[in-house]
């Protein structure tokens, strides 16, 4: 299966790829479309200045047209010499400028005064059209005008942006300056929708920390000036401020703000052009914002996608079959094969991995089955059962190992042999004979049919010193070990322990080390090894023998 | 050796006269500082806020503007004389504009801004409004405001901008107001010695040098575009004691005739 995990681990280092890609990728994107649309505003702030600077010099000539008006200028040259009624001077004044300029709303104009050369309001039409009489001269753009300069200001006065453009009248012979007239343009609502239909961005203008005029709501863009008034340094400086993140309600924008020219600059005024920002960048976002357009043969590359996906469920069955799939079904023949009898193990080096190791646990069963059924049918005749269930070692068998070999499986061998409990023998020792009736099986004799009393096999009745001989017997050694690991292995099965790894030759390698060590410390001839069950598990008795 | 007895009759006066003189005589004196201001084209302009366009008529000259009116030259820094005396001094403002623009004065003084026109102004001082909050003047109304602390202060109309008044408090009896040609002239008496020539124009500080006034009659001074240019703001004055708590609106039908 190692092609497989390493294909499970591509795929998936793939997916963390294409996953990761999925969530950066949109944005440095969105990055992108936002400096484009800071660029846009900034392309619209430039056109909007083009835009109001072109408007002033309209609005310039269009008084200094006015200017020239006969009547205009014998009505302030006669107010400048202080001859006439002021009065009478005012009336004329006024109905001259209605007559010239019969609709002011429509013209876009909020209101025009006529200045005497000494500053003092002799008509006005618009606003405050009663007053007249005022001295405004100090005012810079009238001071200009009836200095011979044509110019224009905005001015922030009352809570209302004007911008005014002021032109000197000239006498009749046009050698001196009687006076000065002033157009003051509407800068509110209407100017702010046409530089919205100019720049096809929504605007708003600001006056001393008030949104004055808008076209979106006002009440939406309280947070604006405060905003702006965050980048004074930058408006002084640069004379705008960079594109601003402006949020209104669940929508966001991009705000550059400029201020307007002349006195208005110091009053915080201020036009913003407002940009709706690029939809968000998140996974969720791009995903919501998708359109059946975008899932289009033509625009998204199903083909390339749905191969790609066939290919890494194509190439990952593949594997499975391989490495899974036909082992098993092989080792399933294989293994009915062996029931039926036609095979007496399995072939293991068929199998790699994981499967190589079950047809070898497989075959060690088998093995070890076989051994322990024709050692129970062989001394199944000549032994009693009850032997073996002595729970503790008979008198004249002094030596117990305690633990040592009453855990289950192999985990006796891992004991020390120094921890083998020794007390002598009262009696003098004695060595068992060996056991008569057991004759070991051939090994392995796994065709051999099952033995039909599968008792354990009794220990011999030397083990537990029931038949003590004067004289020492020569003893095989190699004949003991297996029968006591065919005793074992029965015991075992018949507590329901595993006998899993259990091998004769471990096993006869773990008692060799046992005896050599406890005929070191007894000083004996050898040890005699027997079988007991003790708690439900099988365990190994140690009995030195002199 | 006897001194004889009419020298012993007069030395005693003229070594009293010598010892009174030296007391009490009078300092060595410069003579009279006068000297001319040049200013930069942007501050002859006499607009401080332009619009886009400013283009001339075409058919009769532009008049001329000495765009100097309200430029101050100020002597600071000279040892040992005493600052003008407090007094009140009031700037009437009429439409849109107001009369004195520039006020010197000595701490302490009391200025009273009057509105004589039609138009309500919110008069403040922009670079400390703690000092002087903005207030509505009301045509008919008047506002008294004291300078404490020596120092250049900008009253400005927030509802007019150009509407500025500036206040030179002074510790100096040394200042002059420059002329339409540039030209100005101390008062007589100043003394030799180091001292500081300072020059406020379009409302702020635009230039400051250390002089010598012994033996200097004539002095030119080039104030140069921007660059020494410094808006009065709290540095100027904090660092000395500023009472704004005379700051009063007073509207003479409701709290009796002005002052």
């Amino acid at each position: 299966m190692f092609l497989s995990k390493i294909w499970f681990i591509l795929v998936a280092v793939a997916a963390g790829v294409a996953l990761s890609i999925a969530l950066t990728a949109p944005r440095p994107m969105a990055q992108k479309l936002e400096e484009l649309e800071g660029q846009r505003l900034d392309r619209a702030q430039y056109a909007a200045e083009q835009l109001l600077k072109v408007d002033a010099h309209k609005w310039i000539d269009r008084v200094a047209k006015l200017g020239r008006d006969a009547i205009l200028s014998e009505a302030l040259d006669s107010a400048s010499h202080g001859a006439g009624e002021i009065g009478v001077q005012h009336k004329t004044v006024q109905s001259r400028i209605r007559s010239l300029l019969p609709d002011l709303s429509t013209a876009g104009i909020a209101t025009i005064a006529a200045i005497d050369g000494n500053g003092r309001v002799v008509g006005r039409v618009g606003e405050d059209e009663k007053e007249y009489g005022e001295n405004i001269g100090g005012a810079e753009v009238i001071a200009d005008a009836l200095r011979g300069y044509l110019s224009d200001d905005v001015w922030g006065a009352g809570g209302h942006l004007v911008r005014v453009a002021g032109a000197p009248v000239l006498s009749k012979n046009r050698d001196r300056i009687v006076g000065a007239l002033i157009i003051g343009a509407e800068t509110g609502p209407q100017f702010a929708e046409r530089l919205k239909r100019n720049l096809d961005m929504d605007v708003a203008l600001l006056l001393r920390g008030k949104v004055v005029a808008s076209t979106l709501d006002p009440a939406a863009l309280g947070v604006l000036p405060g905003l702006v008034a965050q980048h004074k340094a930058e408006i002084a400086d640069v004379k705008r401020t960079p594109a601003i993140p402006l949020d209104i309600g669940a929508d966001t924008y991009l705000a550059v703000a400029a201020a307007f020219p002349g006195q208005a600059s110091q009053q915080q005024g201020y036009y913003v052009l407002i940009g709706k920002k690029p939809a968000k960048a998140d996974l969720t976002s791009l995903l919501v914002n998708t359109s059946a357009r975008d899932l289009k043969w033509d625009t998204f590359p199903w083909i390339s996608l749905v191969a790609s996906i066939l290919a890494a469920i194509a190439i990952g069955l593949l594997l499975q079959r391989l490495e899974v799939e036909a082992p098993i079904a092989r080792m399933r023949r294989e293994l009915r094969t062996l029931a039926r009898g036609e095979a007496t193990k399995m072939n293991d080096a068929r199998y790699g991995g994981g499967f190589g190791g079950i047809a070898r646990d497989i075959n060690a069963a088998i093995e070890h089955h076989a051994m322990a059924t024709s050692f129970s049918g062989a001394i199944a005749a000549g032994t009693s059962s009850a032997a073996v269930h002595g729970d503790a070692p008979v008198a004249g068998s002094a030596f117990a190992t305690g633990g040592l070999f009453t855990a289950p499986s192999l985990s006796p061998f891992a004991a020390p042999p120094a921890a083998v409990a020794f007390s002598p023998p009262p009696a003098p020792a004695f060595a068992p004979p060996p056991p008569a009736a057991f004759v070991p099986p051939a090994f392995p004799t796994a065709s051999r049919p099952p033995p039909k009393t599968p008792s354990i096999p009794p220990a011999p009745a030397s083990i537990f010193g029931l038949a003590p001989s004067e004289e020492p017997e020569p003893i095989d050694e190699d004949h003991h070990v297996q029968e006591v690991y065919l005793q074992f292995l029965a015991a075992k099965q018949q507590c329901g322990e595993s006998a899993a790894g259990l091998t004769l030759e471990r096993f006869r390698q773990r008692l060799e080390e046992n005896r050599s060590a406890l005929m070191t410390k007894h000083v004996c001839r050898t040890v005699r090894f027997s079988v007991y069950v003790k708690d439900g598990k099988a365990s190994l008795r140690a009995t030195p023998v002199k | 050796m006897k001194i004889p007895r009419f020298i012993r009759t007069l030395s005693a006066p003229a070594l009293l006269f010598a010892i009174v003189g030296l007391w009490t005589g009078p300092r060595a004196v410069a003579g009279t500082v006068k000297g001319t201001v040049h200013l930069p084209d942007v501050a002859r302009a006499t607009r401080l806020n332009q619009g886009y366009w400013r283009l001339e008529n075409g058919n009769v000259p532009v008049r001329p503007s000495s765009g100097r009116s309200g430029t101050v030259v100020v002597l600071d820094g000279i040892s040992g004389i005493h600052a003008p005396p407090p007094k009140t001094v009031t700037v009437e403002i009429a439409g849109l504009d107001a009369q004195p623009r520039v006020v010197v004065v000595g701490p302490g003084s009391v200025v009273e801004f009057k509105n004589i026109g039609k138009i309500t102004h919110e008069l403040s001082t922009p670079a400390d409004s703690s000092m002087m909050p903005i207030e509505r003047l009301n045509p008919g109304t008047f506002r008294h405001q004291k300078f404490g602390a020596p120092g250049g202060y900008l009253v400005r109309c927030s509802e007019y901008p150009h509407l500025t008044i500036s206040v030179i408090v002074v510790d100096s009896p040394y200042y002059a107001l420059v002329d339409d040609r540039g030209g100005f002239q101390m008062p007589s008496g100043v003394p030799d010695g180091k001292a500081t020539l300072k020059v406020w124009s379009m409302g702020r500080w635009v230039h400051e040098e250390p002089i010598d006034t012994t033996g200097k009659q004539d002095l030119t001074v080039r104030v140069e575009a921007a660059r020494n240019a410094k808006e009065p703001d709290a540095k100027d004055v904090d660092s000395k004691e500023s009472d704004s708590s005379n700051s009063e609106a007073k509207d003479p039908e409701t709290k009796g005739s002005t002052e």
